[in-house]
């Protein structure tokens, strides 16, 4: 066994002694100029696109996940739920209609950059259930009326998630049957209310800093460096895992499948309240981010600028060569993308209106985010050497 | 005639020194009693056996039922003594007896858990039933409970090497195949993912790599059974043993296998190689070292005719197992029909999706199954390639479901005779999901057992 290894080993070497041998003839100055690929050329002075990368570069797919994706998006997630606690401050201590409006455009932009991180479940994500307590929904309106009531509240005990969140501002900024006017009244009357208002938005900034603090210290070098296998526990995995149960259940379920009633036993019949932001009326911006956000991670995209692509899941399938049918599986995969979002656009808000008026054209739209389901959870995984369980067990 | 009593002298009747056969005796129960200790502490007995609610029973086994929470843990905790007791050589047969019984039993509560390595465990213990091993440096023969023996008829260790060979034989047959040898499937795809394998993995990435490890690990299981009993090239074999089994086992999530197969090819070294190690212990322990002269037996009649029928019956079905897939039509490695028991460790590379749906007939509409409401996701991550397991399920739904009343709103609905149909896509060694079977076959319909399943689609290249 040694001695066959040896062999190999010289045999390598015996191949790029070869290589070396005809580029010294050919005495010429194009070649590979990648340092990375394997028939790196350091006298290249001319790349001629011949890098060949058989070995897939891991650490580096890591890195940029975490370096151009996550941690610019966790950064810009702080900065929104921050500017969200401001705006919360400036509106309790001096409500008016148009602090008001100015509070619900930055909570707006909170949610949407929340779809941006929302699927990254994993390491400090997961220690804190971030995504449970950040954005449950269908929000227990009673429950938060009896929180303000009392006059007391512990946010962050787990009965409270669905009474706190994302959620819960959209039922407090966007109160049913109430004019803008009005609301700034309750504020004004209401000093629980008040207090509740900053408490929650504070309980946001309190999770976003700490997922903030973890990757910006130990943990993206963790993440990056736990690259030697794809078993369970491997950042892939943990990667893949997230992604694909974020999709299948908080996506494709939460955002339209549950309210659409694809879920309600054999009547089917739509569940309105069961959408996102149902109080704010608008939820279809927030899943079209959502989708596109998964899309930009997998594809390996720059987070500030998209148009930069490095290595992704995508180069990840490619270099395992997956297939699906006669295209590359990560085009089959990004070409559905494109047809959830165009799916997506079709429909419009309020999506609780959408899916009793319009409930045909609501399936034909989730029939298109369930058809990515099986080709993340079966053929990129698969292509990916990555198990889909959230179990430990042996294998033989 | 005389050249057959010649073979049957020499791998039946002749007299050898018990050695060997107290080593495996005592390694075969730390063994099990680190894998048994493990299983306990990684929380696999509340997960596996406890956590679920619904378990794949083997067909024709469905009595084999989990025992209640504490029962399970005084089944493991039995295991765990037997396979001391085992060790010790104390009261050996009616611990050996137990252990057997106990790890089939635990082993076909659920099909789910079904691993290679547990099938040859149970095997191994049931030959262990019929063998005397506890006739030295045990705590039977120091106490006097059984005879103290020195020598035993060379069957009792051969049938043990017997049994590893087949291991190994059948394991290199399977992959006597297409995939296997022509596209290195699935190691080109497993391997790309080893680039960060200590000091080789640049080179694990080549993909002749793949060729060279599926074509070197199929000449390693067809010849290594033959390498290890030839008495020149047998350490070199036991080192392509080690070597083998520690590789696969960093690469592979495979847990406690490597070290069971080189720990039981101990088995294959010399009988004075056994006694050595005894000899060594024997200094250390309150065991008065004996020389294996003071004892004698007498090997005639060395084994009696009816386990001499038992023992060929034993190999013959073991021998017929691995071939049943020749039975089925379609392809073995899509319909899995006679796949298990058969020794085909690592060979495919299969992940797939079930979508189950309950239909009401009587207005043509269904309801959507969630299967995490039912089953474990290494239930439901098993049940989605393997359609015995589909079937059970969709099967087990409609228990669930038949003659049911449900209320949805204002509506009451009673189902009666409900159609249970699965969406399945199975992607085969990773060349794109396919559909895998039939949509429209009303599962609850089709009956378990050992016949062609003709609703899985053909798998079509």
């Amino acid at each position: 066994m040694l001695k066959l290894l040896t062999i190999l080993r010289k045999n390598l070497l015996i191949k790029s002694v070869i290589v070396l041998v005809i580029f010294a003839f050919n005495g010429c100055k194009k070649g590979c100029t990648d340092p990375l690929a394997l028939n790196y050329d350091p006298n290249a002075k001319k790349e001629d696109q011949s890098c060949e990368y058989e070995s897939f570069n891991k650490q580096g797919l890591l890195d940029n996940l975490a370096n151009s994706f996550i941690l610019p998006s966790v950064e810009a997630y702080k900065t929104n739920v921050e500017n969200l606690n401001t705006a919360s401050t400036t509106f309790t201590s001096s409500p008016t209609t148009s602090n008001l409006s100015a509070l619900r455009t930055s909570w707006e932009n909170a949610l949407l950059t929340w779809q941006d991180i929302a699927f990254l479940d994993f390491g400090p994500a997961t220690y804190i259930v971030l995504k449970s307590q950040t954005n449950t929904y269908p929000a227990d309106t009673a429950g938060i009326i009896s929180n303000i009531n009392s006059g007391s509240w512990l946010l962050t005990i787990a009965s409270n998630n669905d009474k706190k969140g994302f959620q819960a501002l959209d039922y407090l900024l966007f109160m049913p049957g109430k004019t803008d006017q009005e609301i700034v009244d309750y504020f004004t009357n209401t000093t629980n209310a008040s207090t509740y208002l900053n408490d929650v938005t504070q309980d946001l900034v309190v999770n976003a800093t700490y997922i903030h603090n973890q990757w910006n210290s130990t943990y993206k070098d963790d993440f990056i460096n736990n690259n030697e296998t794809n078993a369970q526990g491997s950042s892939v995995s943990d990667v893949v895992n997230a992604l694909n149960l974020h999709y299948e259940y908080y996506l494709r379920r939460g955002k339209l499948g549950l309210p659409l009633g694809v879920f309600n036993g054999f009547s089917q019949q739509p569940m309105p309240e069961l959408v996102e932001c149902y109080y704010y009326g608008q939820s279809l911006p927030f899943a079209i981010r959502a989708v596109e956000s998964l899309q930009k991670f997998m594809n390996g995209c720059n987070y500030l600028i998209p148009e930069e692509n490095n290595l992704g899941l995508d180069d990840y399938m490619d270099f395992t060569n997956a297939q699906q049918g006669n295209s590359l599986l990560s085009e089959v995969i990004d070409n559905q993308f494109a047809e959830i979002v165009a799916a997506l656009n079709g429909l419009n808000d309020p999506l609780s209106n959408e899916v009793v008026v319009n409930n045909a054209q609501g399936h034909e739209t989730y029939d298109k985010l369930q058809q990515l389901v099986p080709l993340i959870k079966v053929d990129m995984t698969s292509a990916l050497g990555v198990q889909i369980t959230y179990q430990d067990n042996d294998g033989d | 005639m005389t050249v057959i009593k010649k073979w049957t002298a020499l791998l039946i009747n002749k007299p050898i020194s018990i050695s060997s056969l107290v080593v495996f005796r005592i390694v075969f129960g730390a063994m099990m009693f680190t894998s048994t200790l493990r299983f306990i502490l990684k929380g696999w007995v509340d997960e596996l056996y406890i956590n679920p609610t619904y378990f794949f029973t083997y067909y024709g086994f469905e009595w084999v039922k989990p025992l209640s929470e504490n029962g399970m843990y005084v089944l493991f905790g039995l295991m765990l003594i037997s396979s001391i007791f085992i060790l010790l050589g104390f009261l050996y047969r009616i611990n050996i007896i137990a252990f057997f019984l106990i790890f089939t039993y635990i082993e076909l509560i659920d099909k789910t858990n079904y691993l290679n390595h547990y099938y040859f465990v149970s095997l191994i213990s049931f030959i262990l039933i019929f063998l005397p091993a506890h006739r030295y440096f045990s705590l039977d023969s120091f106490f006097g409970i059984c005879k103290k023996t020195a020598l035993v008829p060379v069957w009792t260790i051969n049938i043990l090497k017997l049994q590893i060979g087949l291991v190994y034989f059948f394991a290199g047959i399977a992959k006597l195949n297409y995939h296997w040898l022509i596209e290195a499937q699935p190691l080109t795809n497993w391997l790309k993912h080893q680039w960060d394998f200590p000091f080789i993995g640049e080179l694990l990435t080549q993909d002749y790599v793949a060729y060279l490890f599926s074509w070197g690990g199929a000449l390693f299981d067809l010849t290594i059974f033959f390498i290890l009993i030839n008495r020149r090239l047998r350490i070199y074999g036991y080192i392509l043993v080690v070597l083998f089994h520690v590789m696969t086992s960093i690469m592979f999530p495979i847990g406690v296998f490597p070290l069971v197969m080189i720990c039981s090819t101990l088995i294959f070294f010399s009988a004075e190689f056994h006694t050595k190690i005894i000899s060594f212990f024997s200094n250390k322990l309150f065991l008065k070292k004996l020389s294996l002269n003071n004892v004698l037996y007498n090997p005639s009649n060395s084994i009696k005719t009816s386990l001499k029928v038992l023992f060929i019956f034993f190999i013959c079905i073991q021998l017929f197992l691995p071939f049943r897939y020749l039975l089925y039509p379609g392809k073995l490695f899509w319909t899995e029909q006679g796949y298990r028991f058969s020794w085909r460790v690592m060979l495919i590379e299969k992940a797939g999706y079930t979508q189950f749906y309950v239909h009401e007939p009587e207005k043509d509409r269904k309801m959507l199954i969630q299967n995490c409401s039912y089953l474990t996701p290494q239930q439901e991550k098993m049940m989605s390639t393997q359609p015995d397991m589909i079937l059970q399920f969709a099967k087990h739904l409609n228990e669930i479901y038949k003659d049911s009343i449900i209320v949805e709103g204002d509506e009451i609905i009673h189902l009666q005779n409900p159609k249970i149909t699965a969406d399945v896509r199975v992607s085969l060694f990773n060349k794109g999901n396919k559909i895998f079977i039939d949509p429209t076959v009303d599962l609850s319909k089709e009956n378990r057992g050992f016949k062609h399943k003709d609703w899985i689609i053909n798998y079509e290249d």
